[in-house]
């Protein structure tokens, strides 16, 4: 079983390798965005030394890390679900002896490795010829990033299984996928630092688990959660991988039933 | 030009009936669209929190060119909405049967594509416009609206041959994705001050993607901004410039899906 | 009508190299091949005719097709269909033809065909009375009145294809091609739409192309047939030609009263080119090249011979035919 889904891992990470437009562009495309953000924070610290507890070094690692973490966990598995259920051929998925969800996510997972190596770690690399930029000094720190995005990737990709599976009910949801994209970017913290959002709405997003996605493994990186926080943070991921599968296999067992009742 | 006109109505209608068989799904668009509208401006809102101004642009400036952004793009995705243009028609074949039709093979891809409802991105970029232009004081001469109005039309056709030029790079390669949605995230620099940037990419956003041209240059001239009264006249000749250049990178890709081109 | 000459296409294949290796040189630099999908290919079809163009996969029907169409450019060779040149006069030829790729729709998933028609109608600048009445009479003779009204998603297979059929006729074209048509429909769909063409062809001289895998719709509707192999039209004539050419010709099993040999019966027929072989101790099989003149005489002379309880005649039948070419790959092009 476990040798199924490496396979699927392999085959996604060439399946991504045959396509070589998007291998040129990615790393340039991926760049740009890096770097406009950090002129566009660079505009906005102005003269100031400190806004919402960071300074404009935490502030330039923190875009770029957070965009390099984004190439790992982002995935598109939810609109490949969509198609999927749509074209019928989730039937056929159904009837194999493996778990389709299990396979989407490694799927994902081939994907995210990819793109990890392919674009963020030359994209990195290139980054801080240009921009004040220092990689985690100790292997600890490595360790603790990599858990926590590890980690990221599952609890965005959880998400997106479940917006996925909701096309079982909703049939077309394309609206419903695009609005999670853009409010997984705002509220992981992709855009803006979760610090410098009001109080009010920071009280929110604690009960929320889109910060896990990007802003928890993204400050671990930057330095400013301290080794003794990490362990913290990282169980804080933890115990939303596990409320997540809750509603997933809800969903799952759901969609099932609908599925034998129509019959696809 | 009349027939596609002629055609534009027909498909117009066609559209609306089939949309109206989802209503659910065009309703979560609309909204859907609105939200990612909306969480750009909670980005400026946020920042300028702690912020008073972004080089010498005050919040109210940036949120009046993030509105003024939103109109062209707008009008734009009405007409020209293939970004799956890839998967339907190259790989899925459907090119095949657009060049059995007796009609422009763009203006036919353009058609099936259109998206009407994309209006409401119009509005929504009017009302933050007209906000911003309220507590900024703005006043406008009659003639503005007719300038605004020859400035979207602008704008809209630098997305326009930008994103053909794209979208015709599929008959070139077999490429799954492509590179649209990556251009994409870069537009999206369009709706802030140039100035912000450093030189180089300030000249790419004004010369090779000229997104500049559909934000902050045209937004200047209403802003007063006198400094860039140049660039925002020359909206108009980027416009016409990058759709030639569109729409001859789309001839050259039909030729060379006909086999005719290598 | 239809005058081809000397027409060839070449393609460029990419050569994707083996494994994660591979893959990333062919990141930066591809292996590719030159493969000649339509080979010097010549024919002409007058106004009228129903023909068929079969062959194996990848043997250069469809790329065929897609240069008949005007999709594809040839890389050599001449092409006049209708006056047109195709690929040149695109948008002009393209309104004297009409196209059902039986794997591609043309109508709207999510709208009724009649709205699709509508459409359809603008598209080719179809007008007036006659414009309806030619609609009307589609409706009627490929029986589609009763479902034309409903969402393309909520139809069968063979609901849709018929009102495919009728989309590509809405312009009421010279030439009709037809790839595929048949695929996966039911016989009843399969008789009403070969009924239809048929008529359509007497009645509008309406010329028709077809591409078929199923041979039953060639016996149903084509004089006439070319066969492609390997990119090279290795057969242009009568269906009856194609029969001699590559049939098993005709066996007849003879039902003796006494037990016959072989060698009993080759005595009687003397050196006449025909197999014989034994089926039982009392039957005879006979197998003859070319039947029309032979059968007669094989017949005769055998009766006249021995005494016959019961004879059995055993025509082989275009599919058998088809594989036949099929497997063997002798190339011999017959005059057209």
């Amino acid at each position: 079983m476990g040798k199924l889904y490496l396979e699927l891992i392999r085959i996604r990470f060439l399946t991504m390798l045959a396509y070589r437009v998007n291998y040129y562009s990615g790393i340039i495309i991926y760049n740009i965005n890096i770097g406009a953000y950090y002129f566009l924070w660079g505009a906005i610290y102005g003269g100031q030394k400190n806004l919402a507890g960071m300074t404009v070094e935490q502030m330039t690692a923190y875009v770029a890390i957070a965009w390099m973490s984004r190439a790992f966990y982002f995935n598109n598995i939810d609109q490949e679900i969509a198609q999927e259920v749509r074209d019928g051929k989730v039937a056929i998925e159904m009837i194999r002896p493996y778990n389709y969800l299990t396979v989407k996510a490694a799927q994902a997972l081939g994907e995210g490795i990819f793109r990890f190596l392919v674009f963020a770690l030359p994209g990195m690399i290139l980054v801080s010829f240009f921009l004040p930029f220092s990689f985690p000094s100790t292997w600890g720190a490595w360790g603790n990033y990599l858990t926590s995005l590890l980690l990221a990737f599952v609890i965005n990709t959880e998400i997106n299984l479940l917006t996925g599976v909701l096309t079982f009910f909703l049939f077309r949801n394309e609206g419903i996928m695009f609005a999670k994209r853009v409010v997984v970017d705002l509220l992981s913290g992709l855009i803006l630092p979760i610090s410098f959002f009001p109080i009010w709405a920071q009280a929110i997003m604690n009960y929320l688990p889109f910060q896990a996605i990007n802003y928890y493994p993204s400050m671990i990186f930057a330095g400013a959660v301290g080794p003794e926080k990490a362990g913290e943070v990282i169980l804080l991921q933890i115990i939303w991988v596990v409320i997540l599968l809750l509603p997933i296999s809800l969903l799952w067992r759901l969609a099932r039933r609908k599925m034998i009742v129509q019959g696809g | 030009m009349k027939d596609i006109f002629r055609l534009f109505t027909e498909y117009l209608g066609q559209y609306f009936k089939s949309r109206l068989a989802y209503r659910a799904n065009f309703l979560s668009e609309l909204v859907s669209n609105l939200v990612f509208e909306v969480i750009n401006l909670v980005f400026i809102l946020v920042v300028f929190q702690h912020v008073s101004t972004m080089k010498d642009w005050t919040r109210d400036e940036i949120i009046f060119i993030y509105g003024f952004f939103l109109v062209p793009y707008a009008v734009f995705s009405m007409f020209f909405s293939f970004w799956d243009f890839n998967e339907k028609y190259i790989i899925r074949g459907e090119m095949d049967r657009i060049l059995t039709r007796p009609i422009n093979n763009l203006a036919q891809v353009c058609l099936e594509s259109i998206a009407p409802d994309r209006i409401f991105g119009v509005i929504t970029g009017l009302i933050i416009m007209g906000y911003a232009a309220f507590q900024l004081k703005l006043t406008f001469a009659w003639y503005d609206v007719l300038l605004f109005i020859l400035l979207v039309i602008s704008s809209s056709l630098i997305y326009a041959g930008v994103y053909t030029g794209i979208a015709a790079v599929s008959f070139f390669s077999d490429s799954r994705t492509g590179i649209a949605p990556m251009i994409w995230n870069i537009q999206n620099y369009g709706r802030y001050p140039v100035d912000v940037y450093n030189k180089v990419i300030r000249i790419l956003l004004t010369w090779i993607l000229p997104f500049a041209f559909v934000g902050v240059y045209p937004a200047a001239y209403f802003l007063r901004k006198e400094v860039y009264y140049g660039y925002a006249m020359l909206t108009p000749v980027m416009g016409i410039v990058f759709f030639c250049i569109g729409l001859l990178v789309w001839k050259l890709g039909v030729r060379k899906y006909s086999g005719a081109g290598s | 009508m239809i005058e081809i000459k000397g027409l060839e296409k070449e393609f460029r294949i990419h050569q994707a190299r083996p494994g994660l290796a591979g893959a990333f040189r062919d990141l930066f630099n591809r292996e590719y091949k030159t493969v000649k999908a339509v080979d010097d290919i010549s024919f002409q079809v007058e106004a009228g005719e129903i023909f068929a163009l079969i062959g194996e996969n990848g043997a250069g029907k469809s790329t065929t097709i897609k240069m008949m169409t005007g999709i594809l450019t040839p890389s050599g060779g001449e092409m006049k269909i209708n006056g047109f040149v195709p690929y040149k006069q695109r948008e002009e030829y393209v309104k004297s033809i009409g196209v059902v790729f039986g794997q591609r729709s043309q109508l709207w998933w999510d709208l009724s065909p009649l709205e699709s028609f509508r459409l359809l109608k603008s598209v080719y600048k179809v007008e007036g009375k006659e414009g309806d009445a030619w609609l009307d009479r589609l409706v009627e003779e490929l029986e589609i009145n009763s479902f034309v009204s409903q969402p393309v998603r909520k139809l069968s297979l063979g609901q849709r294809m018929r009102c495919e059929v009728a989309a590509s006729l809405i312009h009421r074209p010279q030439l009709l091609f037809l790839d595929e048509p048949t695929v996966g429909l039911d016989v009843l769909v399969k008789q009403k739409i070969r009924e239809f063409l048929r008529n359509l062809n007497e009645t509008e001289k309406m010329t028709v192309l077809l591409t078929t895998h199923d041979v039953s719709d060639i016996e149903a509707l084509c004089k006439r047939v070319l066969v492609m192999d390997k990119g090279k039209l290795i057969f242009d004539g009568l269906l009856a030609d194609l029969r001699e050419k590559w049939g098993n010709g005709t066996e007849v099993v003879f039902q003796f009263k006494a037990k016959t040999t072989v060698e009993q019966v080759r005595a009687v027929l003397g050196d006449m080119p025909c197999e014989l072989s034994r089926e039982n101790e009392y039957s005879i099989r006979i197998k003859i090249q070319r039947s029309q003149e032979m059968l007669p005489y094989v017949l005769s002379t055998v009766m006249s011979s021995f005494d016959v309880s019961d004879v059995k005649m055993v025509e082989t039948n275009t599919e058998d035919i088809v594989r036949n070419i099929y497997s063997t790959k002798d190339e011999v092009v017959a005059h057209g």
